[in-house]
């Protein structure tokens, strides 16, 4: 799984600012813990001193004892300067406590209390009568130990503010660092997701898409970059929809200007073909060829022009109610009359255009005469879910495979050394009627060679009760539609 | 037969052919290769049908189709290069029977001029009563004219023919193949614009108001009808 942009970019913020303020907080909360801490324990040892090398040689006989250190008014001498109060141990089983503080000794920390043995000044920052104090405890040359106790509960309660204090600090660095890497983040994908929107319009095939360019920046230049890409995209596309336009047209001019001399070679090669019997033997048999050729150039004209109607987008349908059965038992009988036709008993009533319908079966038919000649060809009307189908299938050799995709591309010829009389165009001028009709015009191998044609008209109307039985006229992988046009 | 044609035809080979054609059929052919000199020979002749280009040099096919119907009935057969164009309706609209498409093959040719010419050959069937009628149009099938309130209309053959045809069978549906089977001798794929051309025309020609039509009435998706008399 792959982690955003916008993400990583907010871990990345909110991580380092987390990294910053815990630094910054352990820092100031560590100097503000040991400052407060010096100040209070300077002060404290500033009492203890005094009290040990003034107060106590003051008292006289030096208190050993408990009764004798009550006697001595030394806690009270103690007590008037700062508000240290105090436990003294004499090293026998009755210490000096004040009331607060019950069994006070007994609280003191062992390390404390061998420090204090050893003569030295000590001190330990601990919970005493269950509240938080400073003790410095000390002797002067032997017994009593004495352990003067400070409260030191208002710099806990600092402390404590503090850490309260520095927690919202860093809480709002952190909220802060999100909404910045939030903005941060919108603010540079803006123009990627801008990209992505152009560079999806372009896909879909709007060339015109161009991304908000301004912006010096490393995304203002890729903007500009992109801009130019588009531009030279669109001027290229241009150029080669200008180039096909100009070809068509030529085709189309060549085809008008051919209309003339052909009418009238067509008109008299028909003449000629009435009058063959008048002929010589050779000339007869050259007339028969004329006649012939002539009609071969007049069927490749027709279609020149046919299909340059289509180039030109001048082709508008004209819908109207068709029998199909009707259109298929005619084409059949004009063009390929010898083919076995199966038609519903019941009329199959069609929105639809019949010349066009009349075109497409009869190049169907024409290019089943011409790549399997002699061969079987059946013809059948099926009515199913999707739509009415015309099938026309032959017994020819079929094409190749690889072959199909190509086979309603003009001027296609599967097998280039074989010669026929059709144009070459006769399948693609089948399937531009067809798509104008809203029909599929689809062609696949036949299982045991052969070739299967399969026109599907959309139902506008409803239809008589369709045979469900299947009609072999699936698609399969191996089908072939042609390609959806684009008109420039 | 030796019906008489008048073939304009701007094209010095298409002209030479198509009228060696008709005449080895049996027509007597004369010939003009513009529009101009087309009308001339029309008003001269006056023959029995034209055959008509419409690329014309000087005044095309389509205004001398115009000229003609506005002094007669004469049947008129357009030849044009495209059968997908503007050029067929504006044609039919201008006035024209019929049209053939270029190229076209001389047999072809001869069998659509026989068949323009044959149209009035509907002799009424024994039985059949030599008059019929229609709303206020009284229709002579002997005679081929009809009349609304005692003044004739003057109608083409193709049009005299399809009225004719449908006033036969008041009420009957007729679907646009069928009546260019029996108007236009088409058996198999006529062009139904020829159909819906010829029945705006008659329209105009007999109806009170043409856009609400009461005599000739179309049934959507199925052909037209002759309207049935009242009870």
């Amino acid at each position: 799984m792959t982690i955003g942009i916008r993400t990583r970019l907010a871990l990345t913020l909110v991580g380092l600012v987390a990294v910053t303020v815990a630094a910054i907080g352990v820092g100031v909360y560590a100097f503000v813990d040991s400052s407060l801490r010096d100040a209070q324990l300077a002060q404290a040892r500033r009492q203890v001193d005094y009290n040990l090398s003034v107060l106590l040689p003051g008292a006289d006989p030096r208190p050993t004892d408990l009764r004798s250190f009550e006697a001595s008014g030394l806690p009270e001498a103690f007590g008037l300067r700062g508000d240290g109060r105090v436990i003294a141990d004499f090293g026998d089983a009755a210490p000096y406590t004040p009331a607060d503080l019950p069994g006070g000794l007994d609280q003191l920390s062992p390390e404390l209390r061998s420090i204090v043995a050893q003569g030295q000044l000590g001190y330990a920052w601990q919970t005493i009568g269950g509240r938080p104090a400073l003790v410095v405890g000390g002797q002067q040359g032997g017994p009593p130990a004495l352990y003067f106790v400070f409260p030191s509960q208002p710099i806990e309660d600092a402390l404590a503010q503090l850490r309260l204090g520095l927690l919202v600090a860093g809480a709002v660095a952190i909220l802060v660092a999100l909404l910045t890497a939030r903005l941060v983040a919108s603010g540079i994908l803006r123009p990627v997701a801008a990209g992505g929107r152009a560079a999806r319009r372009i896909a879909d095939g709007d060339l015109r898409a161009r991304v908000p360019e301004g912006g010096r920046d490393e995304f203002g230049r890729w903007a500009a970059e992109f801009n130019r890409m588009a531009d030279s995209l669109e001027a290229t596309v241009a150029r080669l929809q200008a180039a096909q336009l100009q070809n068509r047209q030529f085709v189309a001019d060549v085809a008008h200007e051919l209309r003339t001399p052909i009418t009238a070679l067509v008109a008299e090669a028909s003449m000629i073909e009435g009058g063959l019997d008048g002929l010589a033997p050779d000339a007869r048999r050259a007339a028969e060829l004329l006649v012939t050729d002539v009609r071969r150039l007049r069927a490749l004209v027709d279609d020149l022009m046919e299909i340059s109607r289509f180039d030109a987008a001048a082709e508008l349908p004209r819908l109207e109610p068709v029998d199909l059965g009707r259109v298929v038992t005619g084409v059949v009988a004009t063009r390929l009359p010898e083919a076995a036709v199966s038609i519903p008993r019941e009329p199959v009533i069609v929105d639809s255009d019949p010349r066009r319908l009349d075109r497409i079966i009869g190049n169907l038919l024409d290019n089943a005469r011409a790549h399997a000649p002699g061969a079987q060809v059946e013809v059948s009307l099926t009515t199913t879910r999707e739509g009415a189908m015309v099938v026309v299938a032959d017994r020819g050799p079929g094409v190749p495979a690889d072959a199909l995709p190509r086979i309603f591309d003009r001027f296609y010829k599967a097998d280039p050394s074989r010669r026929s009389g059709s144009s070459g165009l006769g399948l693609a001028i089948a399937a531009e009627h067809a798509a104008l009709l809203g029909a599929t015009l689809r062609a696949r191998g036949r299982p045991g060679g052969g070739m299967i044609f399969v026109l599907t008209l959309p139902v506008t109307r409803s239809l008589p009760s369709g045979d469900a039985a299947d009609t072999g006229a699936r698609d399969d992988d191996r089908a072939s539609e042609p390609a959806s046009r684009i008109r420039p | 037969m030796d019906a008489h044609i008048l073939l304009v035809e701007d094209d010095p080979s298409i002209r030479e052919v198509t009228a060696l054609g008709l005449r080895a059929a049996g027509f007597t052919v004369g010939v003009a290769a513009d529009g101009v000199e087309g009308l001339e020979r029309w008003r001269a002749d006056r023959p029995d049908l034209v055959l008509l280009d419409v690329m014309l040099p000087r005044m095309d096919g389509l205004e001398v189709c115009r000229a003609i119907r506005r002094e007669a009935t004469t049947p008129i057969v357009m030849l044009t290069a495209r059968a997908d164009t503007i050029d067929v309706v504006v044609g039919l609209e201008s006035g024209a029977d019929d049209y053939l498409r270029k190229p076209f093959e001389m047999p072809e040719l001869v069998a659509r001029v026989r068949a323009a010419l044959r149209r009035h050959g509907h002799e009424p069937a024994s039985g059949t009563p030599a008059i019929l009628n229609l709303g206020p149009l009284r229709i002579d099938l002997a005679g081929r004219t009809v009349e609304r309130d005692g003044s004739e209309i003057a109608l083409t053959r193709t049009e005299f023919d399809l009225l004719a045809e449908l006033a036969r069978h008041p009420g009957q549906v007729f679907p646009r193949d069928l009546l260019l089977d029996r108007v236009w001798g088409y058996d198999y794929l006529g062009d139904s614009r020829l159909v819906d051309v010829a029945v705006g025309r008659l329209r105009a020609k007999i109806e009170a108001d043409p856009a609400v039509p009461s005599l000739v009435i179309t049934v959507r998706g199925a052909g037209y009808k002759a309207a049935r008399p009242p009870g």
